[in-house]
């Protein structure tokens, strides 16, 4: 390999052609350094002893030119790439995350010395370690991640303007409570759907990029969430509703868990998992427009949380033969925490029975009554299935949607 | 001596970064079961003296200091090793562009900027070597920058001055050390249309481990295994071997060191 250097000084600009030059060849390696300027025949010398690379000497060429050969020494960056660096092209006109995990794929374990390099990235030796603890690829990172970010990231709407706010007229008293109580309700699990994945994206690491890249859109349609859950509650003007302790407990024991996969499984699959039946029962008995807008879109940003929760523990399930059992221990060790809180929030119980009423009507609350108590069917048997897909037997399925919290989330 | 197994290490605190370094090699030694601990002198004359004295088992000495530990041992002192980057340093001759210089003998008449009087690269072997290629020097104005005597050069503040004489024009030429030469070209700090090289030294030889005469074979060893065992790609050694600038621990060599035996005996 040769560079011309033409008569640039060592400290003028030549340095930007050697450097990487030199970075390109392996250790052993000899670059040409062609020059017409005499000092760099007293500086590259130099130069090579300070990097460590072995000055051959110089010679004149015909043409009057200088040829410096250097010799690339042990102490740079190994040229050695990552087999994982495929070559990338748009389809169809577009690029996408899947597009580019294919290029460059996942490692099964990432080492904590790469840091914040990107996959891929040739990491110079002796740097500080880090300290990520999700370093398996089997437990952070499902294959399809890449096309859920992608799905996530077109299917983001705006809070401000993709509702039809000024449709909202004011509703029955009893109406009007019930829906600021459920709206109430589901910002404040909403929150915790905020808090509990933060809490593991600093621990993935970067290797895995889009897992943590798919959890931020998932914060950031929580965030949407709360920000619609909190406007609709608000325009019916009196306040929020009541928070209860069974929730606040509920809450609370996600936040604490520590395990990753155990906390996409108790949040994702069954907690969000559980919501989305809750949203579909709200979107059906919604007493306008905008309320049932915004619990359609919560629900389908929801299901992709849902999506991705399943492929997590289906993918852990295939891989890790002790999976099953620390899910199994994870919920029940929740359900022990909460046991004896009783069951569905009483506030929250009355306001979805309100709603589906349609109004305070004794002969109206039966058929909401009703269709309460077939939600929670619903939920138990939408749960079941949903395991299944995951990996679960029937049996570990039932006896899991059982132990599973009152709270819904 | 010192106590009965702890090596006792001398250092020159010429840098705040010299607690850093050698902190962080103590515990290194440590970790290789070789109890070593270090004391700070402020100036090489007090250290060499020290080492001399028994009072610490190894000096880090520069050229300087070793080629007198060598001498008032008569050549029983123990090198025990030294840095990759202590090996075939040199100094440069550096000249304005518009001075004129084209050659060695067109300094006659000219302001030549160097170093402290006790720094190796930037003043006693540019100097020495100058003489030998036959520059007279009583013809040539020296301009010199005599800052942390003591230090025998370590700070390198006297040819950052050596750079900055040139770059404000009253001096024509000026001698300094090889590696802060490139390093600051590499930095981008130089403006080579104003300043360029005009000559390099032959190559000599930097900093040694002295041990005492009487260091025990066991200790000597220890510090040797321990020494040797840093490894650039290791994090922990890495930030500590770049504050030092070096990659990697090399055995002594004594060679290096003739051109100046040669021209202390001539001063």
């Amino acid at each position: 390999m040769a560079v011309d250097g033409g008569e640039l000084a060592l400290g003028g600009g030549l340095l930007a052609l050697v450097r990487p030059a030199l970075d390109a060849l392996q250790p052993g390696g000899i670059l040409a350094v062609l020059s017409r300027s005499i000092s760099v025949r007293e500086d590259l010398p130099s130069w090579c002893r300070a990097g460590r690379h072995e000055y051959l000497g110089v010679e004149e060429t015909a043409d009057g030119l200088d040829r410096h050969l250097i010799v690339r020494g042990a102490f740079s960056v190994p040229r050695e790439t990552s087999k994982a660096n495929g070559s990338l092209k748009p389809r169809d006109r577009r690029l996408t995350a899947a597009d580019l995990l294919e290029a460059a794929v996942l490692p099964p374990s990432a080492d904590p010395v790469t840091g914040f390099a990107p996959r891929g990235a040739r990491v110079e030796p002796g740097g500080p370690s880090y300290p990520f603890t999700l370093n398996e690829r089997d437990h952070v990172a499902p294959p399809e991640v890449a096309m859920l970010y992608d799905q996530a990231v077109s299917g983001q709407w705006n809070a401000s303007t993709d509702i039809p706010w000024s449709k909202v007229r004011p509703l029955p008293d009893a109406l009007e409570s019930a829906l600021v109580q459920i709206m109430t309700f589901l910002a404040e699990n909403e929150l915790s759907a905020l808090y509990v994945p933060s809490r593991f994206i600093a621990r993935i690491h970067p290797a895995f990029a889009e897992v943590a890249m798919f959890l931020a859109t998932q914060l950031a349609d929580e965030a949407r969430h709360i920000d619609v859950f909190l406007k609709r509650a608000r325009l019916c003007g009196q306040g929020l509703g009541i928070s209860s302790v069974t929730t606040s407990r509920s809450l609370l024991s996600l936040l604490q868990i520590e395990d990753f996969t155990e906390a996409a499984f108790l949040l994702s699959v069954l907690g969000e998992g559980t919501f989305l039946d809750l949203l579909s029962f709200i979107e059906r008995h919604a007493p306008d427009e905008p309320t049932a807008e915004l619990v359609r879109r919560a629900r389908s940003d929801e299901s992709r949380h849902v999506h991705f929760g399943m492929a997590h523990v289906r993918f852990g399930l295939t891989t890790d033969p002790t999976l099953y059992g620390r899910l199994e221990a994870a919920v029940r060790r929740r359900a022990a925490g909460l046991h004896g809180i009783g069951g569905v929030p009483a506030p929250l119980q009355d306001a979805l029975t309100i709603l589906a009423a349609g109004s305070a009507e004794p002969g109206a609350i039966a058929r909401g009554h009703e269709s309460f108590r077939q939600l929670l069917e619903t939920m138990h048997l939408s749960r079941i299935r949903r395991l299944g897909h995951a990996g679960f037997t029937h049996q570990q399925a039932e006896l899991i949607s059982e132990l599973h919290t009152p709270n819904f989330m | 001596m010192t106590e009965k197994k702890t090596i006792l290490l001398g250092a020159v605190a010429y840098d705040p970064k010299v607690v850093t370094i050698w902190d962080g090699i103590r515990e290194h030694f440590h970790e290789e079961g070789v109890p070593m601990d270090f004391a700070l002198f402020s100036n090489y004359e007090r250290q060499v003296e020290e080492l001399l004295k028994g009072h610490i088992d190894v000096a880090w000495n520069t050229p300087l200091a070793h080629v007198r530990v060598r001498q008032r041992t008569r050549g029983e002192s123990l090198s025990l090793g030294m840095r990759d980057s202590d090996r075939d340093f040199r100094a440069k001759v550096l000249v304005r562009r518009d001075s004129g210089i084209k050659s060695l003998k067109d300094l006659a008449g000219k302001t030549l900027a160097v170093g402290s009087s006790d720094s190796t690269q930037a003043r006693i072997l540019p100097l020495y070597f100058l003489k030998k290629e036959g520059v007279n020097l009583s013809q040539v104005n020296l301009l010199p920058f005599d800052t942390d005597l003591g230090k025998h050069g370590d700070t390198g503040t006297s040819e950052i001055d050596v750079i900055k004489a040139l770059n404000e024009g009253r001096a024509d030429a000026g001698t300094l050390g090889d590696l802060i030469w490139v390093n600051e070209q590499a930095a981008g700090h130089i403006d080579s249309s104003r300043i360029e090289v005009l000559w390099t030294t032959p190559g000599f030889d930097h900093c040694m481990f002295d041990a005492h005469p009487a260091l025990s074979p066991g200790k000597i060893e220890a510090f040797r295994r321990a020494l040797f065992a840093m490894r650039w790609e290791n994090p922990k050694h890495r930030r500590l071997l770049e504050l030092e600038g070096l990659r990697e621990w090399l055995p002594p060599r004594e060679d290096g060191y003739r051109s100046l035996e040669e021209a202390l005996k001539e001063q």
